[in-house]
This record gives C-alpha cells, structure tokens and sequence, in this order.
C-alpha cells in the first residue's frame, strides 16, 4: 500500500500519477482505479494522498483540470497533463530508474 | 507557494471549494456504483466510499494546502505570539518604535508637501493644457521676461496652437468707502481670464464678453478671503459697488476658496490678489517701438497639442516679429513653460533634496531597528533551533519573525502619522510667507497610503535579513554550541557591522548636506546688501490718480510727505524710492550712453532704473564713490541729471570716466528720451536690489521729478525700533490726506529676513534630519559595541585575569568601533561626494565639494561615533574576572 508519508514516496505518488494521465485525461477515481489496475492490487492510492497531490501538481502547472462527463454520465473533473508535466515526468521516471539502479547495485553487493 | 496563487487562490475560494465538494462527491458516487456493481448493498457501497476518504473536511484542507483560511488563522496566531513577545521586551520596543515613528513621521510630513506642490494637479480645469508664454532675450537672457501688449496681440491672431490666450498684470489700488481706507492688490486680466482657466465662481455671473469693451470695464470679482475678511461673507455681495482709487466697480463675482493666481515672476506687486478686474489695451498701447515689456501671459493649449508644438510655433512667431519690428523685437525669442513647472520651479530643487533626506533617515531608521532585531534574534537563536527541530518550517519561522517587524512597523507607522501631521503644520508655520499655500496641504487619503505603503516597506525591509538568518541557520549547529559562534551568529554579527558602517555613511551624506547649506547661510548673510538695513521702517504710498493725476501735484504731495515724516519725533531722516531693496522687484530698461556708437533699441545695454526722493542716499548709507548726489534743484524740477552705481561704471564704461557723460535712459516716451538724455553726475555704491543672491546689477538713480511715479515705497530711518514708528507715520500721512493707506509696513530687517526665509527653511529642515541621523547612527554603534561586549564578557574577563591592563581593554573594544567608524565615514565621503552636486543649485558662494566642509562634517561623525563606542568600552574595562569567569 502507497503511503504519501515522507518525501521519496510523495514523488512516488506523483510519478504515477504523471505516468497515468501521460496516457490521456481522467479523472481523480479513474487514476486510483488505473494504478491500482496496472499494479495488479499491489498500488493502492488512499484518496486522502491524491487529491492534495492532484490539487499541488496543478498549482505547479503540471496538469490543468476540466469538468467533463465519465463513461457513465456523471460529472467529473478531468485532469490533463501539461507540457510542464511531461518534462516532469520524463525527469521522474529518469531519477526513478537511477533509484531502482542504485537500489540494485546495493543489494547485489551488501 | 507564491503571495500571488495565494491571493487568487483567496478571490476563487468559494469557487475552489465548490469545485472540490463536487469532484469529491462524484468520486465517492463512482465508487459507491462500483462497489454496488460488485454486489455491495446500496448503504455499504456508499459507507466503504466514503470511509476510504476519511475525514473529508480535513482532505479538503489538506486538498487546498496552504490556502487563504489557515494562512489567515496561522498568521494570526503569529500576530497574537509577536505581540506577547514586544510586550515582554518594552525597552526594545519603545526604542524601535520611536525610532520607525521618527523616520516614517517626517517622510509622510515632506510627502504631504511634495504632494501639494509638485503632484496633485492644479485646480484649473485641464490643468496640464495651461502654459505660460514669457517673452527672452538671447542678449539678457531671462526665461521669464514679461510680454509687451502689442505681441501678445499679435501672438493671439497669428497662433494655432492655442484654444485662448489671457493676460495678467498686478498692482495696488486704494479702496475707499468700506471702513479705513486700504490698499489692495488688484490683478488687471483680459476678460477671459476665467473662462480660460476655467474656474467656475462662488457666486455671480463673472465677466461677461462685453465687459472687454472699453467703458464697459467698471467690474471686479473678489478673492474668497478678501469677500471673506471685508465684506462679512455677504451672499448678496454681487451687484454692489466697491470704490477702487474713486472709481466705483461693481462687484460681479466671488472666486472660489481653492481658486488662487499667483505667478512670482512678473508680478509687481509680489503679493497674491485681493480682486481681478478686466482691463482693455487702449488704442496707444498698439506700437511696438513705444510700449514695454510687464503683462504677464498664460495660454491654454488645443486638446492634444504638446509643449514642443507650442514653442515650436511660438517660436516661428517670435521669428516673423523679429524679422517685422527688428527695432524693438530683435534678440527676442518665446519660452513656452507650462504652469506647472512654472508654479513648482522654485520649489522643486528644495524640495527634492527634503525628501531624499528623509528617505536616508528612514533607512537608517530601518538599519537601526534591523540590528536591533538581529540582536534580538541572536539571544532566541535557541528557541529557534527547538522549534524548527519539533517540526516549524523555514518559512515558518521566518514569517513569525516578519510578523514581529511588521507589527512593530505598523505601531510606528501609526505613531509616525500623528507625527506628521503635528510636522505638517511645524513646517507651514516654520515656512516663509508665500512659499507654501497653507490652504492647499492637507493630510488626505494621499498622504496616508503613502504613510501606509513606506509603513510597510520598512517592515519588509528592516525584517527580511534577520528573518532570514534565523530561518537559515543550522539547527544542530545551533543546539550543539548553545548559540554562540555558530553560523548564523557570523552572518548576524556581519549584518550587524554592515548596518552600522551604512548607517554612519548615510549619517555623513545628510550631515555634508547640511553642513554646506549651513556654510552657504552663512556666506549669504554674511554679504553686505550695500545699504545700513538698522532702524529702517519702509511702507508704501500709492496716490490714485484721479485726485494727483497731474505729476506736479503727486510730487509737491510726496515732498510735503517727507518733509512732514522727517518732523516726527524719533525719526532720523524720511525719503522714499520706485521699488524698495530685497524684494526682487525692479524696472529695466534699455539705456544709450551717447559717447558709445548708436544701436538698435534691442542690441542696447539694460539697466535697472529707481526713482528716488531727497536724502535717498544719506538716509540709506549708500556710499558715493564720485561726483555729487543731488542737490536741492534737482529734486523739486525735472533737469536731467541721472546717478549711476558701480556696477553700472564698471560694466558699461569701462574705467571711461562717467561724470559729465549723457546717457538716454528708455523709461519715458521715446522722443523725450532722445531729445533730453540725462548727464551722470554722481556713481554710488552698489545695492544688493533683486536679494542678496544675486550680484548687483547696474543701475540709474533718478531724482523723482524725472519721472513722476504715484506710487513709492517710504523709508524712515529712526533713532529706535522703527515699528513704533508707524502709528505716527500714519498719522502724518492721514493728515494730508485721509483717504491714504499707509500699505505693507514692514521693517527693512524683517524685509531681509524674508529674503533670507527660503534658504533658512531648507537649512533649518535639513540641519534638523542631519541631527537626527547623527543621534540615530550614533545610537547605532552604540547598541552595536554595547552588545559585543556583553556577549565578550567572559574573553574580557579571561584576559583582565591574565594581566591585560584596563588600557588593553579599551584598546581593544575601541578597536572594532573605530574600524566601523572609519569605514562608514569613507563611505559616506564617497557618496556625498556623488550627491553633493545635488545641492548646487541651492548654494551660494560655497562650492558643492568645499573642502572645508567635507573635513568639518566628518571629523564631527568620527568623534560622536567614537564618543557613543568609548561609553561600552569603558564599561568593558570594569568587567570583574571572577564575575566573567563564573558567568558560563
């Protein structure tokens, strides 16, 4: 279970949910149930963690929202991925493998 | 997150929180209906949504950040913890507060000034399409010269630019039949003076187009005060007759309180006007060769014409008129200058140099209460350090900090208003008549956002570097060493040092500022304005001229004036002249000396011309350098005789020896002046006439029958105070005549200390922040040593134990003082060397870099500042070892 408790984590979150909307808008349930999909049960996001994450990257200008209508026709607030969430994302995901790296290297030699 | 999103974020938090509840609501919907799709009861679906949620109102606050309620709730609670901490500490905070009172007082002071007399628009209307056009003479170069009537008519019918064009001259009339009988200072405008500046009246119709036809012109309207002062207010004033110099005007309006027309620079009378009445150019006043130069000119420009077009075309006139009238017009050029510059003009370099001094005091104000703080903030490092290690952010503890320095700000602030406008009206009473409009300054809406925003700006800017510190020292660091000598102490300690080498460099600025206007005073009275100004009481007599229009009468009336006054018990000798000393008034003209090849009118030479009664010279102590004064002949009829001053002789003749030479003086009809030029026959001193200034220019004296003028200025030397003198002057005056005002009585001693009053009030103002930036940087080093050497107790102690001698010690804390010291007082040399040209404008007879001055200022600012360190240092030398050693 994902716990936005300190910071390495936090940029977890927003990682994913960067990587998420990469493949198109959705709205705030729809990227709990796509990471929570995509990682086979393993990612669960708390809503409590999202939303102040989902609110921070749009103050940052990483996504913009818009109200749309689901699938389902209920109202929803679509989240889209910014030009500034892209460079984001391409930088996270870098520093994401340089981590997964080093993690790697250190449990091979310890 | 920046102020800004904060900010929006405040505008759009009803929006945003709408926004929120409903995205919410529609996620724990989509959920619900998932979780019933997977075969939940409606109620446990919905219960399982919301509860992955929590509490949704903490998520929301959460979901916001930093937003506009907590931040509000946050910094309040920062306001109620500052407030404790300045109630704990009132030796700091009244120090501090009065300090920012000090500053943030006299900057709103001088800004309500400035704002009256250099930023608020003027009350005319459009007031930015008003200029005034002045004649000048490439050959005697005067911005302002006066306008000869015949080319402000031809201005008028040959330009485009302007929508109208007004003309204004002054003079005293006496008015009759309303108690005493009073001079009054009359301006004599075209009748659309009014319609021009667009004034709307307090009551009546004003002037009416055929008011402009001569015989039609019998009409006046009143100044609100004079309405006001002599006539009761009376609301049904207009219609009534007022008797000007026998004549009877009827009164056809009263000018409102804010309306005021005062243009130093042509006026004749230099004084503001009591009523305006429309004066037509009669018939003769059409020749160029004959008339000269005294009307006054404002024009109101074409909306959207600029200043440049105006003088641009101005100009092309002045040219054709110079190319048609070269007799009278060559050399003669336009200078358009709008009314506003010309209004503020003489004031403006004053001014300027008032508020940039203010300015350096509240910086160091600001430096002062800075390092106050930062020392503060050195003796809460520790408390810093626990709050930051249990959890407070950065911008946390900075902005607590923030807090404190705004709120001290804010109190100060407050103080500084009341302070200012206690100053406001200090410097309108210490202000020289005339200088500023009292009515016009005010503390307004204005005045107070400025207070406000300076209020504020010092807050950030005496609180942002010890904020910043603190929020930027290293907790462990700080914990580890008990607060001393960890970094952030380093960094204060340097703070403290740069504020204090700042602070006694902008002290030394101000203090050569003042130092060079106190020099410059000091030269200027020390100038010998050419006459004996002791015991001298002067008054004026206008005689109107229907009664003493034939001049044999008018000067038969003044020689029995005279002959009367010199009865009087206590006065010496009584005489009189054209245009009294100081005032800056005067005539030129042009003048021939008939020895010297003939020129064109406008090539000739200028010269001042006086009219003087008998015993001018004797009664004034005006020395003769050659030849005789009058003699009793020539003062009772007309015999053409003239007396020059040295000026005059050394500029025009050139060591030609002057006695016996006829010189045709342009002040009568051109005939006369030709066919009766007047013979020098004397060369007296120089008189400082236009102020002591101004270097004395040449100058004819004429014994009064040479031309006949009705109204003189009276001088009456006496034997004691002169001002008991009056009433008898009066009396005297009253007897043969009792329709006579005795007008603008005034001591010549108090005449010069009115010539003096404007260099005095900048000096004073100047002397007076100089001073207190002196007592402020030196408060400044003061608290600074004072400090270190609380904080070098135990060293001192350590090293007094060892042997060091008490002049060690001293040696040693003065050491740091005295670096401080020396650095500030090269940096400030440095700077007031820079600015220093500044104030060249205002000085006389000193140079902008006077030596003298620079050492003098400087040596004063090392000793105060040393002075305020060896009070410390002393104090470091009685420190008991036993008492340093036990103190850790």
């Amino acid at each position: 279970m994902l716990k936005a408790k300190n910071d390495l984590l936090q940029g977890t979150l927003a990682l994913l949910v960067l990587k998420t909307l990469a493949r198109g808008p959705l709205h705030g349930y729809g990227i709990t149930l796509h990471i929570q999909m995509v990682s086979k049960d393993f990612l669960r996001v708390e809503e409590g963690s999202l939303y102040p994450a989902l609110h921070r990257m749009e103050q940052d200008g990483l996504v913009t929202a818009e109200w749309g209508f689901s699938e389902n026709n209920r109202r929803a607030r679509y989240y889209h991925l910014t030009a500034a969430g892209r460079k984001q994302l391409a930088e996270e995901e870098k520093s994401w493998e340089r981590l997964i790296q080093a993690v790697a290297q250190v449990l091979r030699f310890a | 997150m920046s102020l800004i999103s904060r900010l929006r974020g405040m505008l759009r938090r009803e929006q945003l929180d709408h926004d929120l509840d409903e995205e919410l609501r529609s996620h724990i919907e989509m959920r619900a209906a998932d979780n019933t799709a997977a075969g939940m009861s409606p109620q446990q679906a919905r219960y399982e949504a919301q509860k992955r949620f929590g509490n949704t109102t903490l998520l929301k606050e959460d979901t916001r950040g930093v937003d506009i309620i907590s931040w509000l709730d946050e910094a309040a609670r920062d306001f109620r913890l500052a407030l404790r901490l300045l109630q704990r500490s009132p030796g700091f905070t009244i120090v501090a507060i009065l300090t920012l009172a000090l500053g943030i007082g006299a900057n709103t002071a001088i800004f309500s000034v400035i704002d009256s007399v250099l930023l608020r628009p003027l009350p005319y209307h459009e007031p930015d399409q008003l200029v005034m056009v002045w004649e000048n003479n490439s050959q005697h170069p005067n911005p302002h010269n006066t306008v000869s009537p015949p080319n402000f008519v031809d201005w008028q019918s040959r330009n485009t630019i302007f929508s109208s064009m007004a003309y204004i001259f002054d003079g005293r009339d006496n008015l009759t039949g309303n108690g005493d009988p009073q001079e009054v200072v009359v301006q004599d405008v075209s009748v659309n003076f009014f319609s021009l500046l667009g004034v709307n009246l307090l009551l009546g119709p004003g002037f009416t187009p055929e008011n402009g036809q001569a015989g039609h012109d019998n009409v006046v309207i009143l100044s609100y005060g004079f309405w006001n002062e002599h006539f009761a207010a009376d609301p049904a004033i207009v219609g009534k007759s007022v008797v000007l110099n026998g004549h009877p005007q009827t009164v056809v309006g009263v000018a409102p309180l804010k309306f005021q027309w005062f243009i130093k620079d042509g006026s004749l009378t230099s004084a503001k006007p009591q009523m305006w009445s429309p004066f037509v150019f009669p018939q003769s006043w059409s020749n160029h060769k004959d008339m000269g130069r005294f009307i006054t000119v404002v024009a109101r420009m074409k909306p959207g014409a600029t200043y440049s077009q105006a003088q641009t075309q101005m100009t092309a006139i002045a040219s054709q008129l110079e190319h048609e009238y070269p007799d009278s017009q060559s050399h003669w050029g336009v200078n358009v200058v709008p009314l506003r510059d010309q209004i503020s003009g003489a004031l403006r370099p004053s001014l300027l140099v008032l508020f940039g001094a203010v300015a350096f005091v509240l910086l160091i104000a600001c430096a002062n209460v800075s390092s106050l703080l930062l020392a503060r903030a050195a003796s809460r490092e520790r408390e810093m350090a626990i709050r930051t290690a249990i959890g407070a952010s950065r911008w946390r503890i900075a902005r607590q900090l923030l807090m404190e320095s705004l709120l001290l700000a804010l109190i100060g602030g407050g103080l500084g208003v009341a302070l200012a406008v206690w100053g406001t009206n200090a410097l309108l009473a210490a202000s020289p008549r005339n200088l500023l409009d009292l009515a016009a300054i005010s503390l307004d809406l204005r005045v107070l956002t400025f207070a406000v925003a300076s209020t504020l700006l010092a807050g950030l800017l005496f609180g942002f570097l010890p904020s910043y510190i603190s929020a930027h020292s290293r907790i462990s660091e700080t914990l580890k060493e008990g607060g001393r000598g960890s970094s952030a102490a380093n960094r204060r300690a340097f703070a403290r040092n740069a504020f204090v080498v700042a602070q006694l460099g902008l002290a030394l600025v101000l203090l050569t500022g003042s130092g060079l206007l106190i020099r410059s005073f000091v030269r200027l009275i020390g100038v010998d304005p050419g006459f004996d100004t002791g015991h001298l009481l002067t008054f004026k007599v206008s005689l109107p001229r229907a009664k003493y229009g034939k001049d044999p009468v008018c000067l038969a009336f003044f020689q029995q004036l005279l002959a009367k006054l010199s009865t009087v018990p206590g006065v010496r000798s009584a005489t009189m002249e054209s245009f009294p000393p100081l005032a800056g008034l005067g005539a030129a003209t042009a003048v021939h000396l008939l020895s010297q090849p003939p020129l064109a009118l406008s090539d000739l030479p200028v010269t001042n011309v006086q009219v003087v009664g008998s015993n001018y010279f004797s009664t004034m102590n005006i020395p003769l350098r050659a030849g005789r004064l009058f003699n009793a002949q020539e003062l009772t009829e007309e015999k053409h005789v003239t007396i020059i001053n040295q000026a005059f002789a050394d500029k025009y003749l050139h060591g030609v020896n002057p006695l016996g030479q006829k010189a045709a003086i342009y002040m009568k009809s051109l005939s006369e002046t030709e066919l009766q030029p007047s013979e020098i026959i004397g060369v007296v001193g120089d008189v400082h006439q236009m102020g002591l200034d101004t270097v004395p220019e040449p100058t004819v004296y004429w014994p009064h029958p040479e031309l006949v003028m009705s109204g003189m200025t009276i001088l009456v030397r006496t034997a004691n105070d002169p001002r008991l003198i009056a009433p008898a002057a009066r009396a005297a005056l009253q007897q043969l005549d009792p329709e006579l005002p005795l007008a603008g009585v005034a001591t010549m001693d108090q005449l010069l200390a009115d010539s003096l009053s404007r260099s005095r009030f900048t000096m004073l103002l100047l002397g007076i922040f100089a001073g207190v930036a002196l007592v402020l940087a030196a408060v400044g080093i003061y608290g600074l040593i004072a400090y270190s050497v609380t904080q070098r107790t135990q060293e001192l102690g350590i090293r007094i134990a060892l042997g060091a001698q008490r002049r060690d010690v001293l040696r040693l804390v003065l050491a740091q003082g005295t670096r401080l010291t020396f650095l500030g007082v090269a940096i400030g040399l440095f700077a007031a060397l820079a600015l220093s040209r500044l104030l060249s404008t205002l000085l006389f007879a000193v140079s902008a870099t006077d030596p003298l001055t620079f050492a003098g200022v400087a040596t004063l600012l090392a000793v105060v500042a040393l002075l305020a360190c060896f009070i410390p240092a002393r104090r470091a030398t009685r420190v008991d070892p036993i008492v340093a050693l036990r103190y850790e």
